[in-house]
């Protein structure tokens, strides 16, 4: 076996990348959208009735991609 | 707690989960029709996944928020909205990872189901927030005075 194929060889299923995949974008996301409202709130506190319900439409969509993102992954590699 | 909030998150959850039973019938029928009866149970499945894991957000919320006394800047509400996604997502990938080999389960309509769920949970997030009013907690000039005069 040369050194090229030892290299390019993968063992075990692939498709484990793809979670790893969908959960980078929603964690980042989610991360921003909390952050950006704990810092809202801090500086103007009299917000934070509407920015808790745009919080929460901002983990909605979010996470939407996310569901669809981990869904995708498994069902497509369902035998 | 503000009232308001109250009143939306309890309302998007109840849309919600007429939304979802609409889309089971919706479902069902169509899952019945093209593939049969592991089509009618793939659906159903898949619906009930989408309305568990997105009304979960929205009632994580209303308990954080009952947890902390109303405050958003608190631990208690982020622990258990941050807490709840968390959970959340590592029993969804356990859930999916046990399914997807049932003999019961036709991944394509479970996938259709989960994916019209989850975009029209979103849908009706949007319609209710957009439709709601939230009030802003400012002290009107004047109003510690009217206060003190009672």
């Amino acid at each position: 076996m040369d050194a090229t194929t030892v290299l390019a060889a993968i063992n075990g299923n692939i498709a484990t990348v793809g979670y790893g995949l969908a959960a980078i974008g929603p964690a980042i996301g989610v991360g921003i959208v909390v952050g950006k409202t704990i810092e809202s709130v801090a500086r103007q506190p009299e917000l934070q009735g509407r920015l808790t319900v745009l919080m929460y439409i901002g983990i909605a969509f979010t996470e939407a991609l996310a569901f669809i993102g981990i869904a995708t992954y498994f069902i497509f590699t369902a035998k | 707690m503000n009232p308001a909030n109250n009143r939306i998150f309890t309302r998007i959850l109840r849309l919600g989960s007429l939304l979802a039973l609409g889309i089971a019938v919706v479902g069902c029928l169509v899952g019945g029709l093209t593939v049969g009866a592991t089509g009618v149970t793939s659906a159903l499945v898949g619906t009930a996944l989408a309305l568990v894991f997105t009304g979960m957000t929205a009632a994580s919320i209303l308990i954080g928020l009952r947890a902390s006394g109303g405050s958003l800047l608190s631990g208690a509400f982020f622990g258990i909205v941050l807490g709840g996604w968390l959970l959340k997502f590592i029993v969804f990938l356990v859930i999916v990872v046990l399914l997807k080999d049932q003999p019961w389960v036709n991944t394509l309509v479970m996938f259709l189901s989960i994916v019209v769920g989850v975009v029209g949970s979103l849908v009706v997030d949007v319609v209710v927030i957009t439709r709601s009013r939230v009030g802003i907690d400012v002290a009107l000039p004047g109003a510690e005075r009217a206060n003190s005069d009672k």
